[in-house]
Protein backbone atom coordinates (compact mmCIF):
# COMPACT_ATOMS: atom_id res chain seq x y z
CA UNK A 1 0.00 0.00 0.00
CA UNK A 2 1.07 3.27 -0.62
CA UNK A 3 0.08 6.98 -0.18
CA UNK A 4 -2.15 6.56 -3.62
CA UNK A 5 -4.12 4.00 -2.29
CA UNK A 6 -7.44 5.28 -0.97
CA UNK A 7 -8.97 3.00 2.17
CA UNK A 8 -12.67 2.63 2.35
CA UNK A 9 -13.70 1.51 5.56
CA UNK A 10 -15.20 -2.10 5.43
CA UNK A 11 -13.79 -3.02 2.38
CA UNK A 12 -11.96 -6.49 1.63
CA UNK A 13 -8.89 -7.38 -0.30
CA UNK A 14 -8.99 -9.08 -3.53
CA UNK A 15 -6.94 -12.08 -2.26
CA UNK A 16 -9.72 -12.07 0.95
CA UNK A 17 -12.35 -11.63 -1.29
CA UNK A 18 -11.01 -14.68 -3.42
CA UNK A 19 -10.79 -16.94 -0.58
CA UNK A 20 -14.24 -16.76 0.49
CA UNK A 21 -15.50 -17.83 -3.16
CA UNK A 22 -17.08 -21.70 -3.11
CA UNK A 23 -15.14 -21.97 -6.29
CA UNK A 24 -11.84 -20.92 -4.74
CA UNK A 25 -11.63 -23.15 -2.37
CA UNK A 26 -13.21 -25.85 -3.99
CA UNK A 27 -9.57 -25.49 -6.39
CA UNK A 28 -8.03 -25.07 -3.53
CA UNK A 29 -9.16 -28.19 -1.85
CA UNK A 30 -7.85 -31.78 -1.46
CA UNK A 31 -10.54 -32.82 -3.46
CA UNK A 32 -9.11 -31.22 -6.62
CA UNK A 33 -5.21 -32.53 -6.31
CA UNK A 34 -3.96 -33.72 -9.15
CA UNK A 35 -4.40 -37.45 -7.27
CA UNK A 36 -7.81 -37.48 -7.15
CA UNK A 37 -8.53 -36.24 -10.05
CA UNK A 38 -5.99 -38.91 -11.96
CA UNK A 39 -7.76 -41.49 -9.44
CA UNK A 40 -11.15 -40.37 -10.96
CA UNK A 41 -10.13 -40.48 -14.64
CA UNK A 42 -9.07 -44.21 -13.50
CA UNK A 43 -12.57 -44.36 -12.21
CA UNK A 44 -13.78 -43.37 -15.40
CA UNK A 45 -11.65 -45.57 -18.18
CA UNK A 46 -12.40 -48.79 -15.88
CA UNK A 47 -16.57 -48.26 -15.62
CA UNK A 48 -16.79 -47.18 -19.79
CA UNK A 49 -14.86 -50.32 -20.55
CA UNK A 50 -17.00 -52.26 -18.43
CA UNK A 51 -20.17 -50.68 -18.77
CA UNK A 52 -19.62 -49.64 -22.33
CA UNK A 53 -22.14 -51.00 -25.13
CA UNK A 54 -20.19 -54.42 -27.22
CA UNK A 55 -19.18 -52.30 -30.47
CA UNK A 56 -16.30 -55.18 -31.44
CA UNK A 57 -16.45 -57.49 -34.59
CA UNK A 58 -18.77 -60.34 -33.70
CA UNK A 59 -19.35 -63.24 -35.42
CA UNK A 60 -23.51 -63.37 -35.94
CA UNK A 61 -24.48 -67.19 -35.15
CA UNK A 62 -27.69 -68.34 -36.24
CA UNK A 63 -29.16 -71.34 -35.96
CA UNK A 64 -32.27 -71.50 -37.73
CA UNK B 1 32.41 -16.79 0.46
CA UNK B 2 30.44 -14.39 -1.40
CA UNK B 3 28.02 -14.37 1.98
CA UNK B 4 31.06 -14.38 4.14
CA UNK B 5 32.32 -11.59 2.65
CA UNK B 6 28.88 -9.57 3.53
CA UNK B 7 28.33 -9.46 -0.40
CA UNK B 8 24.46 -10.85 -0.90
CA UNK B 9 24.32 -12.68 -4.32
CA UNK B 10 21.64 -10.94 -6.70
CA UNK B 11 18.10 -12.52 -7.02
CA UNK B 12 19.76 -15.96 -4.66
CA UNK B 13 16.77 -15.20 -2.57
CA UNK B 14 14.38 -14.60 -5.12
CA UNK B 15 11.46 -16.86 -4.89
CA UNK B 16 11.33 -18.58 -8.98
CA UNK B 17 8.27 -18.45 -9.83
CA UNK B 18 6.81 -20.81 -12.87
CA UNK B 19 4.68 -19.77 -15.64
CA UNK B 20 0.39 -20.98 -15.79
CA UNK B 21 1.81 -23.14 -18.37
CA UNK B 22 3.91 -24.63 -16.33
CA UNK B 23 1.84 -25.10 -13.38
CA UNK B 24 -0.63 -26.39 -15.40
CA UNK B 25 1.70 -28.83 -17.47
CA UNK B 26 3.00 -30.03 -14.14
CA UNK B 27 -0.82 -30.93 -12.79
CA UNK B 28 -2.11 -32.73 -16.11
CA UNK B 29 1.34 -35.20 -16.29
CA UNK B 30 0.60 -35.56 -12.35
CA UNK B 31 -3.35 -36.31 -12.87
CA UNK B 32 -2.15 -38.72 -16.08
CA UNK B 33 0.44 -40.61 -14.16
CA UNK B 34 -1.81 -41.24 -11.13
CA UNK B 35 -3.98 -42.43 -13.38
CA UNK B 36 -1.49 -44.50 -15.68
CA UNK B 37 -0.53 -46.04 -12.06
CA UNK B 38 -3.60 -47.15 -11.33
CA UNK B 39 -5.03 -48.81 -14.60
CA UNK B 40 -1.38 -50.79 -14.69
CA UNK B 41 -2.43 -51.57 -10.98
CA UNK B 42 -6.03 -52.49 -12.10
CA UNK B 43 -4.34 -54.76 -14.89
CA UNK B 44 -2.23 -56.52 -12.67
CA UNK B 45 -4.83 -57.68 -10.12
CA UNK B 46 -7.52 -58.37 -12.94
CA UNK B 47 -4.69 -60.89 -14.71
CA UNK B 48 -3.98 -62.62 -11.95
CA UNK B 49 -7.78 -63.25 -10.71
CA UNK B 50 -9.82 -63.27 -13.76
CA UNK B 51 -11.60 -66.71 -14.20
CA UNK B 52 -10.67 -69.03 -17.01
CA UNK B 53 -14.38 -69.94 -18.05
CA UNK B 54 -15.88 -73.59 -18.22
CA UNK B 55 -16.19 -72.95 -21.92
CA UNK B 56 -15.36 -70.05 -24.27
CA UNK B 57 -17.43 -66.79 -23.65
CA UNK B 58 -20.19 -66.48 -25.58
CA UNK B 59 -17.98 -63.37 -27.20
CA UNK B 60 -14.44 -64.22 -26.32
CA UNK B 61 -11.61 -62.11 -27.09
CA UNK B 62 -8.57 -63.37 -28.62
CA UNK B 63 -6.74 -62.15 -25.65
CA UNK B 64 -8.46 -64.46 -23.36
CA UNK B 65 -7.97 -67.04 -26.26
CA UNK B 66 -3.87 -66.39 -25.88
CA UNK B 67 -4.11 -66.23 -22.04
CA UNK B 68 -5.85 -69.60 -22.06
CA UNK B 69 -3.24 -71.21 -24.35
CA UNK B 70 -0.59 -69.77 -21.75
CA UNK B 71 -2.58 -71.83 -19.37
CA UNK B 72 -2.55 -74.83 -21.48
CA UNK B 73 0.97 -74.89 -22.43
CA UNK B 74 3.00 -77.33 -20.86
CA UNK B 75 -0.64 -79.39 -19.49
CA UNK B 76 -1.79 -82.63 -21.62
CA UNK B 77 -5.09 -81.44 -22.36
CA UNK B 78 -7.93 -83.24 -23.81
CA UNK B 79 -9.15 -80.36 -25.96
CA UNK B 80 -12.43 -80.80 -27.51
CA UNK B 81 -13.31 -78.17 -30.49
CA UNK B 82 -16.14 -77.71 -32.67
CA UNK B 83 -19.35 -75.57 -32.92
CA UNK B 84 -22.57 -74.91 -30.41
CA UNK B 85 -23.07 -78.51 -30.38
CA UNK B 86 -20.46 -79.42 -28.00
CA UNK B 87 -19.92 -75.71 -26.77
CA UNK B 88 -23.52 -76.49 -25.05
CA UNK B 89 -25.81 -73.96 -26.80
CA UNK B 90 -29.14 -73.02 -24.61
CA UNK B 91 -28.05 -75.06 -21.72
CA UNK B 92 -25.74 -73.66 -19.07
CA UNK B 93 -22.17 -74.34 -19.08
CA UNK B 94 -22.80 -76.78 -15.80
CA UNK B 95 -25.03 -78.64 -18.12
CA UNK B 96 -22.57 -78.82 -21.14
CA UNK B 97 -21.18 -82.08 -22.08
CA UNK B 98 -17.91 -81.33 -21.94
CA UNK B 99 -18.28 -79.32 -18.43
CA UNK B 100 -19.80 -82.41 -16.72
CA UNK B 101 -16.37 -84.61 -18.20
CA UNK B 102 -14.32 -81.68 -16.76
CA UNK B 103 -15.60 -82.19 -13.45
CA UNK B 104 -14.40 -85.94 -13.64
CA UNK B 105 -11.65 -85.39 -15.23
CA UNK B 106 -9.66 -81.75 -15.13
CA UNK B 107 -7.76 -82.57 -18.49
CA UNK B 108 -11.04 -81.64 -20.35
CA UNK B 109 -11.17 -78.13 -21.99
CA UNK B 110 -13.58 -76.97 -24.04
CA UNK B 111 -12.65 -74.73 -26.92
CA UNK B 112 -16.06 -75.02 -28.86
CA UNK B 113 -17.42 -72.15 -29.72
CA UNK B 114 -20.98 -71.21 -31.21
CA UNK B 115 -20.04 -70.65 -35.30
CA UNK B 116 -17.31 -73.41 -35.29
CA UNK B 117 -16.82 -75.55 -38.82
CA UNK B 118 -13.54 -77.39 -40.00
CA UNK B 119 -12.03 -74.60 -41.11
CA UNK B 120 -12.43 -73.00 -37.34
CA UNK B 121 -11.11 -76.30 -35.86
CA UNK B 122 -8.35 -75.74 -38.30
CA UNK B 123 -7.69 -72.57 -37.02
CA UNK B 124 -7.77 -73.70 -33.67
CA UNK B 125 -5.31 -76.39 -34.01
CA UNK B 126 -3.07 -74.27 -35.61
CA UNK B 127 -2.97 -71.78 -32.76
CA UNK B 128 -2.83 -74.46 -29.92
CA UNK B 129 0.19 -75.71 -31.79
CA UNK B 130 1.68 -72.15 -32.26
CA UNK B 131 1.19 -71.60 -28.23
CA UNK B 132 2.84 -75.00 -27.49
CA UNK B 133 -0.13 -76.74 -26.32
CA UNK B 134 0.62 -80.65 -27.27
CA UNK B 135 -2.42 -82.12 -26.41
CA UNK B 136 -3.50 -85.27 -24.95
CA UNK B 137 -6.32 -85.73 -27.41
CA UNK B 138 -8.25 -83.47 -29.59
CA UNK B 139 -11.98 -84.41 -30.06
CA UNK B 140 -13.77 -82.46 -32.69
CA UNK B 141 -17.36 -82.78 -34.20
CA UNK B 142 -17.65 -82.53 -37.63
CA UNK B 143 -21.43 -81.32 -38.63
CA UNK B 144 -22.42 -81.81 -42.57
CA UNK B 145 -24.82 -78.42 -42.36
CA UNK B 146 -21.30 -76.42 -41.91
CA UNK B 147 -19.84 -78.25 -45.38
CA UNK B 148 -22.95 -75.84 -47.06
CA UNK B 149 -21.59 -72.95 -49.13
CA UNK B 150 -24.71 -70.97 -47.51
CA UNK B 151 -23.49 -71.81 -43.63
CA UNK B 152 -21.97 -68.95 -42.36
CA UNK B 153 -19.16 -70.45 -40.74
CA UNK B 154 -17.92 -72.42 -43.83
CA UNK B 155 -15.14 -70.05 -44.91
CA UNK B 156 -15.21 -67.68 -42.29
CA UNK B 157 -13.19 -67.68 -38.65
CA UNK B 158 -15.14 -66.65 -35.63
CA UNK B 159 -13.15 -62.70 -35.50
CA UNK B 160 -10.80 -63.95 -32.25
CA UNK B 161 -9.39 -66.82 -33.91
CA UNK B 162 -9.11 -65.24 -37.41
CA UNK B 163 -6.81 -62.71 -35.50
CA UNK B 164 -4.53 -65.01 -34.01
CA UNK B 165 -4.38 -67.62 -36.80
CA UNK B 166 -4.42 -65.48 -39.90
CA UNK B 167 -0.71 -64.98 -39.79
CA UNK B 168 -0.53 -68.90 -39.38
CA UNK B 169 -2.03 -69.76 -42.33
CA UNK B 170 -0.74 -70.53 -45.44
CA UNK B 171 -1.27 -68.47 -48.39
CA UNK B 172 -3.39 -71.89 -50.01
CA UNK B 173 -5.55 -71.51 -46.83
CA UNK B 174 -6.03 -67.80 -46.40
CA UNK B 175 -7.10 -68.29 -50.01
CA UNK B 176 -10.34 -70.16 -49.00
CA UNK B 177 -11.17 -67.89 -46.38
CA UNK B 178 -13.43 -64.98 -46.08
CA UNK B 179 -11.78 -62.69 -43.30
CA UNK B 180 -14.20 -60.95 -41.04
CA UNK B 181 -12.17 -58.25 -39.14
CA UNK B 182 -12.55 -54.91 -40.62
CA UNK B 183 -9.80 -53.40 -42.03
CA UNK B 184 -10.63 -49.59 -40.90
CA UNK B 185 -8.33 -46.91 -38.91
CA UNK B 186 -11.02 -47.71 -35.89
CA UNK B 187 -10.17 -51.24 -35.60
CA UNK B 188 -6.24 -50.85 -36.45
CA UNK B 189 -6.15 -48.07 -32.90
CA UNK B 190 -8.48 -51.05 -30.89
CA UNK B 191 -5.89 -53.25 -32.02
CA UNK B 192 -2.87 -50.94 -30.68
CA UNK B 193 -4.57 -50.44 -27.47
CA UNK B 194 -5.42 -54.00 -27.08
CA UNK B 195 -1.86 -54.96 -27.55
CA UNK B 196 -0.57 -52.46 -24.21
CA UNK B 197 -4.00 -53.15 -22.11
CA UNK B 198 -5.03 -56.38 -21.39
CA UNK B 199 -8.20 -55.31 -19.11
CA UNK B 200 -9.17 -53.37 -22.70
CA UNK B 201 -8.23 -56.02 -24.55
CA UNK B 202 -10.93 -58.66 -22.52
CA UNK B 203 -13.82 -56.41 -22.44
CA UNK B 204 -16.00 -58.87 -23.82
CA UNK B 205 -14.98 -61.28 -21.76
CA UNK B 206 -15.22 -59.24 -18.61
CA UNK B 207 -18.61 -58.21 -19.94
CA UNK B 208 -19.89 -61.49 -19.83
CA UNK B 209 -18.46 -62.39 -16.64
CA UNK B 210 -20.33 -59.62 -15.42
CA UNK B 211 -23.63 -59.68 -16.70
CA UNK B 212 -23.74 -63.07 -18.65
CA UNK B 213 -24.73 -61.03 -21.75
CA UNK B 214 -22.76 -59.44 -24.41
CA UNK B 215 -22.78 -55.86 -22.59
CA UNK B 216 -24.79 -54.35 -19.83
CA UNK B 217 -27.26 -52.90 -22.34
CA UNK B 218 -28.34 -56.27 -23.47
CA UNK B 219 -28.62 -57.73 -19.82
CA UNK B 220 -30.68 -54.82 -18.96
CA UNK B 221 -33.14 -55.51 -22.44
CA UNK B 222 -33.31 -59.14 -21.53
CA UNK B 223 -34.82 -58.35 -17.50
CA UNK B 224 -37.09 -55.92 -19.58
CA UNK B 225 -37.79 -58.58 -21.84
CA UNK B 226 -38.62 -60.97 -18.91
CA UNK B 227 -40.71 -59.11 -17.15
CA UNK B 228 -42.87 -57.81 -19.42
CA UNK B 229 -43.19 -61.20 -21.56
CA UNK B 230 -41.48 -60.34 -24.65
CA UNK B 231 -38.97 -63.52 -24.47
CA UNK B 232 -41.57 -65.68 -23.80
CA UNK B 233 -43.12 -64.81 -26.77
CA UNK B 234 -39.83 -64.89 -28.85
CA UNK B 235 -39.32 -68.16 -27.62
CA UNK B 236 -42.61 -69.26 -29.02
CA UNK B 237 -41.84 -67.58 -32.24
CA UNK B 238 -38.63 -69.34 -32.35
CA UNK B 239 -39.89 -73.31 -32.04
CA UNK B 240 -37.83 -75.30 -34.50
CA UNK B 241 -40.59 -76.77 -37.32
CA UNK B 242 -39.01 -78.35 -40.15
CA UNK B 243 -39.78 -75.73 -42.83
CA UNK B 244 -37.17 -73.65 -40.43
CA UNK B 245 -34.35 -76.26 -41.98
CA UNK B 246 -35.09 -76.14 -45.47
CA UNK B 247 -31.73 -75.40 -46.80
CA UNK B 248 -29.71 -76.01 -44.38
CA UNK B 249 -27.70 -79.04 -45.48
CA UNK B 250 -26.72 -78.61 -49.25
CA UNK B 251 -26.42 -82.66 -49.69
CA UNK B 252 -24.28 -81.93 -53.05
CA UNK B 253 -21.25 -84.65 -53.31
CA UNK B 254 -18.69 -83.68 -51.45
CA UNK B 255 -15.45 -83.11 -52.98
CA UNK B 256 -12.20 -80.86 -52.54
CA UNK B 257 -13.19 -77.85 -53.81
CA UNK B 258 -15.60 -77.18 -50.68
CA UNK B 259 -14.01 -75.30 -48.18
CA UNK B 260 -15.01 -77.78 -45.18
CA UNK B 261 -13.43 -80.75 -46.69
CA UNK B 262 -10.00 -79.04 -47.63
CA UNK B 263 -10.12 -77.38 -44.10
CA UNK B 264 -11.30 -81.30 -42.92
CA UNK B 265 -8.31 -82.99 -44.58
CA UNK B 266 -6.30 -80.16 -43.34
CA UNK B 267 -7.06 -80.66 -39.57
CA UNK B 268 -6.44 -84.76 -39.79
CA UNK B 269 -3.50 -84.25 -41.69
CA UNK B 270 -2.13 -81.66 -39.07
CA UNK B 271 -3.15 -84.45 -36.12
CA UNK B 272 -1.38 -87.20 -37.62
CA UNK B 273 1.93 -85.37 -38.34
CA UNK B 274 1.67 -84.41 -34.31
CA UNK B 275 0.77 -87.71 -33.12
CA UNK B 276 -2.05 -86.44 -31.15
CA UNK B 277 -4.75 -89.07 -30.58
CA UNK B 278 -7.61 -88.26 -32.14
CA UNK B 279 -11.72 -88.85 -32.27
CA UNK B 280 -14.05 -86.90 -34.99
CA UNK B 281 -17.53 -86.99 -33.58
CA UNK B 282 -20.17 -87.13 -36.33
CA UNK B 283 -22.76 -84.62 -34.96
CA UNK B 284 -25.70 -86.05 -33.02
CA UNK B 285 -28.47 -85.13 -35.86
CA UNK B 286 -32.44 -85.19 -34.96
CA UNK B 287 -33.49 -87.42 -38.17
CA UNK B 288 -37.81 -86.97 -36.89
CA UNK B 289 -37.47 -83.22 -37.02
CA UNK B 290 -34.78 -83.50 -40.12
CA UNK B 291 -36.46 -86.50 -41.93
CA UNK B 292 -37.34 -85.00 -45.39
CA UNK B 293 -34.24 -83.26 -45.87
CA UNK B 294 -31.71 -85.48 -44.81
CA UNK B 295 -32.93 -89.39 -44.86
CA UNK B 296 -31.97 -89.42 -48.71
CA UNK B 297 -29.16 -91.61 -49.87
CA UNK B 298 -27.02 -88.16 -50.44
CA UNK B 299 -26.88 -87.03 -46.83
CA UNK B 300 -25.83 -91.19 -46.03
CA UNK B 301 -23.16 -90.72 -49.12
CA UNK B 302 -21.54 -87.49 -47.25
CA UNK B 303 -21.07 -89.04 -43.95
CA UNK B 304 -19.86 -92.24 -45.90
CA UNK B 305 -17.26 -89.41 -47.92
CA UNK B 306 -16.44 -87.84 -44.14
CA UNK B 307 -15.90 -91.31 -42.74
CA UNK B 308 -13.48 -92.23 -45.03
CA UNK B 309 -11.45 -88.97 -45.13
CA UNK B 310 -10.87 -88.96 -41.54
CA UNK B 311 -10.60 -92.85 -41.37
CA UNK B 312 -7.33 -92.36 -43.71
CA UNK B 313 -5.16 -90.04 -40.93
CA UNK B 314 -5.85 -92.27 -38.30
CA UNK B 315 -8.99 -90.48 -36.64
CA UNK B 316 -11.24 -92.53 -34.69
CA UNK B 317 -14.44 -91.23 -35.95
CA UNK B 318 -17.61 -91.79 -33.32
CA UNK B 319 -20.58 -91.58 -35.24
CA UNK B 320 -22.86 -89.99 -32.96
CA UNK B 321 -25.49 -89.10 -35.99
CA UNK B 322 -28.56 -91.60 -35.20
CA UNK B 323 -27.16 -91.70 -31.69
CA UNK B 324 -30.29 -89.91 -29.29
CA UNK B 325 -33.45 -89.73 -29.59
CA UNK B 326 -35.64 -86.63 -30.69
CA UNK B 327 -36.59 -86.00 -27.22
CA UNK B 328 -32.85 -85.24 -26.56
CA UNK B 329 -32.98 -83.00 -29.07
CA UNK B 330 -33.32 -78.63 -28.50
CA UNK B 331 -33.68 -78.03 -32.04
CA UNK B 332 -32.11 -80.33 -35.39
CA UNK B 333 -28.61 -80.47 -33.74
CA UNK B 334 -28.30 -79.16 -29.94
CA UNK B 335 -28.82 -81.59 -27.27
CA UNK B 336 -31.13 -80.74 -23.86
CA UNK B 337 -29.31 -81.01 -20.58
CA UNK B 338 -30.22 -84.62 -20.95
CA UNK B 339 -28.84 -85.17 -23.90
CA UNK B 340 -25.60 -83.42 -22.90
CA UNK B 341 -25.25 -85.91 -19.94
CA UNK B 342 -25.61 -88.94 -22.26
CA UNK B 343 -23.18 -87.27 -24.72
CA UNK B 344 -20.74 -86.76 -21.72
CA UNK B 345 -20.90 -90.65 -20.93
CA UNK B 346 -20.39 -91.91 -24.46
CA UNK B 347 -17.70 -89.29 -24.92
CA UNK B 348 -16.21 -90.77 -21.29
CA UNK B 349 -16.20 -94.12 -21.93
CA UNK B 350 -14.60 -93.63 -25.40
CA UNK B 351 -12.06 -90.94 -25.13
CA UNK B 352 -10.71 -90.90 -21.49
CA UNK B 353 -11.89 -94.47 -19.59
Amino acid sequence: MDDRDVVVPGAVEVRTALRLDPLYRLAGSALTSPYVLGAVLALLAVAAIVFGPSTESRFIYTDF
Amino acid sequence: MADRLGVRRVGAAEPQVRSVTQVGTVFVLQIVATAAALLFGVDVVFLAYFPTFPRLADNFSSAYLERQMRQLAGAHPIVVLGDSVLWGYRVSAAEAAVTRLRSRDPRWVNLAYEGGSSANTYAMLRILGNAGVVPHAVVFNVNLKEFNGEDSAYDKLYPGVERLAWPLLSPAERAKLVPVAPQTFDSRLNAVVEAIWPFYAMRADEREALFSEQDAAHALQNKIEAWNGTAARKAEAHRPTPDKFEGTYDLSPLDEENTGVFFLRRAAQALRDAHVLAYAILTPTNHRLLHEYIDVPEYRAQLRFIRRLLSSYGVRVLDYDRAFSPGEFLDNDHLTPAGNARLAEMLGREVAP
